[in-house]
């Protein structure tokens, strides 16, 4: 299948600001994809590129092989949310909804249909300037299921909910993504989405330095595992034995790097050392993303 | 683009702001041609150029209509809705063009209500006084299709002002900066260019007889070119400018 998503050497410059840096990637259907890096790093800037908002400096964008705005409408395929407070405050929801919808051809009924799915159907009738932004957020999330699209792109759709949102964007968009759609989903905290991608491509300063699956960003971040042991001696040799490098901390407490806590713990089981205390020390999903994002600054 | 067309029409419709316009349109033409029917003297209104004057007072909607195609194009910007917008239809064209549309037939909704207001109270004014009416039946038409027509053409006109400069404020305040003080100094000091304004376009159009007007075929052809300038030059700019 080919890949529903192609950025090729995607380049956009400001004057004398590189915003995006020759950013090449690809997105295949059925994933969910992380799109990280701080504030400023080019982000927003890719999305409006992908989604024929601004022209790009060099390169190209491909959605569903084809540039967005060559596609007859695009909203059918790609649903899409930039901003969460896009609305004129005096008009209900459901009617910002009619609006866009009309213009691609789909039904009213469709936005009662999409505004039960956000649950926002009571507030449905009522103008936007009285939603909280909890709301705006999933009014946003509605216009952009309108079309019923293949392609979810989000940007920062976190942003202002609370716990109970982000576990209900969470398991929304793993729903939608297990229907064998796709979605990219853009934030500044890795920790935000963790739980949701399957994989990430991390940005810094306009430039790609990232690109990896979840599973492999977690492993390369695992960080050192502090284990105090009643043998510090046979432990070490069984650590050894499983090809990490053990450094001694005190009489009874080894260092692990690149290692997890749960692997130490079954070596040692295994080893059958007792184990008085076992931890992870310092790097976390997010200070590996943050110092890996601020690495790109050198 | 028949959808596109239907889309900004329900913009039109969908907040307060098209009904405040309608209010406030009502309420300025419904005032004025009261004071010019019950104040003039009743010789002050018995020419054809007078009744034309007083039965032209409804064309105020046309300030209205063209504000409300300011709106229609700025409000997007105003408030980023511009972006959803964009996204549904990424043809800049047919965004602007629907907007275009969508004014004009908003315009011809602002000049119905309007006509109808100023030419009842007008009308019932002049017949109320005992003033015979002046102006044949040529003369009339003239006179209610011309204003109609201009009024839509000022919606167009707005909308192609407010997709030029994208900001509420600057659009409503160059707006009426032009129509009431610019464009009548100008006719004042230099009428061979001034009466080339589209408000001195439409007074030909509608068959005023002021001095230095332009023929009222000529007026509409200068709306008309006025309408397409703007709108092309909305276009030229967005077609090239990114959604931010």
């Amino acid at each position: 299948m080919p890949p529903v998503v192609v950025a090729e050497s995607l380049t956009k410059r400001f004057g004398e600001v590189l915003a995006v840096d020759d950013l090449s990637f690809e997105l295949d259907s059925g994933t969910i994809t992380g799109f990280l890096g701080p504030n400023g790093a080019g982000k927003t800037t890719t999305l409006r590129m992908l989604l024929g908002l601004a022209a790009p400096t060099k390169g190209r964008a491909l959605v569903f092989d084809r540039a967005y705005g060559e596609l007859e409408h695009p909203a059918l395929r790609i649903g899409s949310v930039l901003e969460a407070t896009d609305f004129h405050p005096g008009r209900s929801g459901r009617d910002h909804l009619r609006m866009l919808g009309q213009s691609a051809g789909v039904a009213d009924s469709r936005a009662d249909e999409v505004l039960a799915l956000v649950e926002l159907r009571e507030a449905g009738r009522r103008r936007v300037k009285g939603y909280s932004l909890g709301m705006r957020q999933r009014l946003g999330l509605a216009a952009a299921l309108l079309g019923d699209p293949e392609l979810l792109v989000l940007d920062e759709p976190a942003n202002g909910l609370d716990p109970e949102g982000v576990r209900w964007l969470r398991d929304f968009l793993r729903r939608f993504a297990s229907e064998g759609r796709t979605v990219l989903i853009s934030s500044h905290v890795l920790a935000e989405v963790a739980q949701t991608v399957d994989q990430v491509l991390i940005v810094s300063h306009g430039r790609l330095i990232v690109e990896s699956s979840l599973e492999e960003l977690t492993a390369r971040v695992s960080g050192v595992v502090r284990v105090r042991s009643g043998d510090s001696v046979r432990l070490a040799a069984a650590l050894v034995a499983e090809s990490l490098k053990p450094t001694k901390s005190d009489e009874r407490t080894l260092l692990v790097p690149g290692a997890t806590s749960e692997r130490v713990g079954d070596i040692a089981f295994a080893a059958g050392v007792a184990v008085h205390e076992l931890a992870t020390e310092g790097s976390s999903l997010e200070e590996i993303f943050l110092q890996l994002t601020s690495d790109g600054q050198s | 683009m028949i959808a596109q067309v239907k889309a900004e029409l329900l913009k039109v419709r969908s907040t307060r702001t098209t009904a405040g316009l309608l209010l406030g349109m009502v309420a300025l033409i419904l005032l004025f041609v009261l004071l010019t029917g019950l104040l003039s003297s009743v010789p002050s209104l018995s020419t054809a150029e007078d009744q034309r004057q007083i039965l032209s007072i409804g064309s105020l909607a046309g300030v209205f209509s063209a504000l409300a195609g300011v709106l229609l194009v700025t409000s997007e910007y105003r408030y980023g809705t511009i972006r959803p917008t964009i996204l549904f239809t990424p043809s800049r064209p047919r965004v602007i063009g629907a907007k275009v549309l969508a004014a004009i037939l908003a315009g011809i909704g602002f000049g119905i209500v309007g006509e109808a207001i100023g030419w009842a109270i007008g009308y019932a004014i002049l017949s109320g006084r005992g003033i015979t009416f002046a102006l044949n039946g040529g003369q009339t038409a003239q006179l209610v299709l011309g204003a109609l027509a201009s009024i839509a053409l000022w919606g167009a006109m707005g909308s192609g002002l407010g997709t030029i400069l994208r900001n509420q404020v600057g659009g409503v305040i160059t707006l009426l900066a032009w129509g009431f003080v610019v464009n009548p100094l100008l006719f004042g000091l230099v009428p061979s260019v001034g009466r080339f304004g589209p408000s001195y376009a439409e007074d030909s159009l509608v068959g005023l007889t002021t001095n230095h007007l332009l023929p009222p075929a000529a007026g509409g052809v200068v709306l008309v070119a006025w309408t397409a300038l703007l709108a092309a030059v909305g276009l030229a700019i967005t077609a090239r400018r990114d959604v931010t």
